[in-house]
């Protein structure tokens, strides 16, 4: 279905849209003026363009009674307003609540520019000069307003992690900003393994000081790696690209800054499970290698042994020879001789042809004198012995019995 | 930190390198029960010094905010 406009309609169409659209109210609009009349009724009109579009602008005399500087072509400025449709004209406008004067901001991008290139020239932003984070910081030196979140969430993240931690104070925006944070950089020489430099986010303006080649060369001059962290992902700054190492925002910053405890933890745990399984694998080679040795010893090496002994003694035998044996067959007979020779000398066979011994607790008995009737004698035959008691003895003198009880 | 102290990063690389000579095994067994004793040593250090983690701020120039420190 195809609607018919009048030209009025169609205006009133379009300004209902876009006047409708709250993204199109209380903006800020950047851009340069030109174009710019001072109308007699009191209100300025000009256009606002950059490099690719332009775009016109009323500002309407009560708005512009508080208007602090003076408008004119060329000027960059900031354009507080909303925008509007002018149904007559059928024309796009923004109509102007507020101006500021853009502090030369154009002017300041500029200088940014030649600043990056004179430093880049100069090697402050090389991948070459970054230096390694250390793995495990003692000192972690923190450059940040010690009132700003962006600390808080720097030391919530480094949590649990040990080391000191050093704050050097900066002012981090405004007036006197890029000294204070030069000379905060300075003060931790010497006294940090890695440096955090941050700040929260912040207007484009607030952010500034970290454009500063005066910071660019303090970081730069740092003894230990810097990690930057300025403002949001989006903001990058000199600092950041001076930096050893940029992170989106200061928490990003803390987290590169130190090694997760809980990863140290499991290191030191698998570490402990590793030194203990290869002490007991160490052993156990030993105890291989002693298993072998022993093998060797017993199967191999004692038989070698063994050989040489059995060699050693087949040779010495060989050398005793016939030698050898006429001696032991010599020994043999003197032992027989011995035996026989003892044994004539020896009671022995004496008294096994029928001789006996008497004895008694004094001695041999040799005479019937010796002993009296009732005294126990001992003989010796050639086979056992008698306890004897003496009823008589009888000599060449007489005989004596013993007494009848 | 005391001279004699020794740091997180040094023991941690000395456990390292202790937990690697072992694993290699080319070592006797006196060296290597001597590693073992220095290496469950260095974990004891490293484990106490994770667990000292006592905030240790300081800050160089003036007072620190009281939500801090």
């Amino acid at each position: 279905m195809t609607q018919i406009f009048t030209v009025s309609e169609l205006n009133l169409r379009i300004a209902d849209r876009l006047e409708g659209d709250v993204r199109l109210h209380d903006l800020w609009a950047r851009g340069e003026v030109s174009n710019y009349l001072h109308h007699r009724s009191g209100h300025r009109y000009f256009t606002l363009k950059d490099q690719n579009s332009q775009i016109s602008c009323v500002l309407f005399r009560n708005n512009g009674l508080s208007l602090d500087f003076e408008m004119a072509d060329g000027k960059n400025v900031l354009v507080f307003g909303d925008i509007t449709v002018y149904k007559p004209q059928g024309r796009v406008q923004l109509v102007a609540r507020g101006i500021k004067q853009d502090e030369g901001l154009g002017f300041r991008y500029l200088q940014l520019e030649k600043l990056k290139k004179k430093l880049a020239a100069e090697g402050l932003f090389a991948s070459e000069r970054k230096r390694a984070l250390p793995r495990y910081p003692e000192r972690i030196g923190i450059v940040t307003s010690p009132q700003g979140a962006a600390l808080r969430d720097v030391l919530r993240t480094l949590g649990a992690y040990p080391a000191k931690i050093i704050i050097s104070p900066a002012q981090v925006q405004g007036e006197g900003a890029e000294e204070s944070i030069a000379s905060a950089l300075f003060a931790l020489r010497g006294r940090a393994d890695v440096i955090i430099l941050c700040r929260g986010g912040g207007s484009v303006e607030d952010l500034w000081c970290f454009n500063s080649e005066a910071v660019a060369r303090a970081i730069f001059a740092c003894d230990a790696p810097v990690i930057s962290a300025v403002g949001h992902e989006t903001d990058v700054t000199i600092a950041d690209w001076v930096a050893d190492v940029r992170a989106a925002t200061p928490t990003a910053a803390a987290k590169l800054a130190v090694p997760d405890v809980e990863e140290i933890r499991e290191y030191l745990s698998t570490a402990q499970t590793r030194i203990m399984r290869s002490l007991w694998n160490a052993l156990e080679r030993k105890e291989e290698r002693l298993e072998y040795i022993k093998h060797a010893i017993s199967a191999k090496r004692m038989l070698v042994l063994v050989e040489e002994a059995r060699q050693r003694l087949d040779y010495l035998s060989e050398g005793l020879g016939a030698s050898g044996a006429r001696r032991i067959d010599c020994l043999k007979n003197r032992l027989e001789l011995a035996r026989g020779r003892l044994e004539a000398v020896g009671p022995d066979a004496t008294l096994l042809r029928g001789y006996a011994i008497a004895r008694t607790d004094h001695g041999l008995v040799l005479d019937a004198r010796d002993v009296k009737p009732g005294e126990i004698i001992e003989l010796i035959l050639g086979k056992g012995r008698l306890q004897c008691s003496v009823i008589e003895c009888i000599t060449k003198e007489g005989s004596e019995k013993e007494a009848k009880p | 930190m005391k001279k004699n102290e020794m740091g997180l990063e040094e023991a941690l690389d000395s456990l390292e390198q202790i937990v690697e000579a072992l694993e290699e095994g080319k070592m006797s067994l006196e060296e290597s029960l001597d590693l073992y004793e220095k290496g469950m040593n260095l974990v004891k250090l490293c484990e106490s010094r994770l667990k000292s983690a006592e905030k240790r701020i300081e800050s160089l120039t003036g007072e620190l905010p009281a939500d801090i420190s």
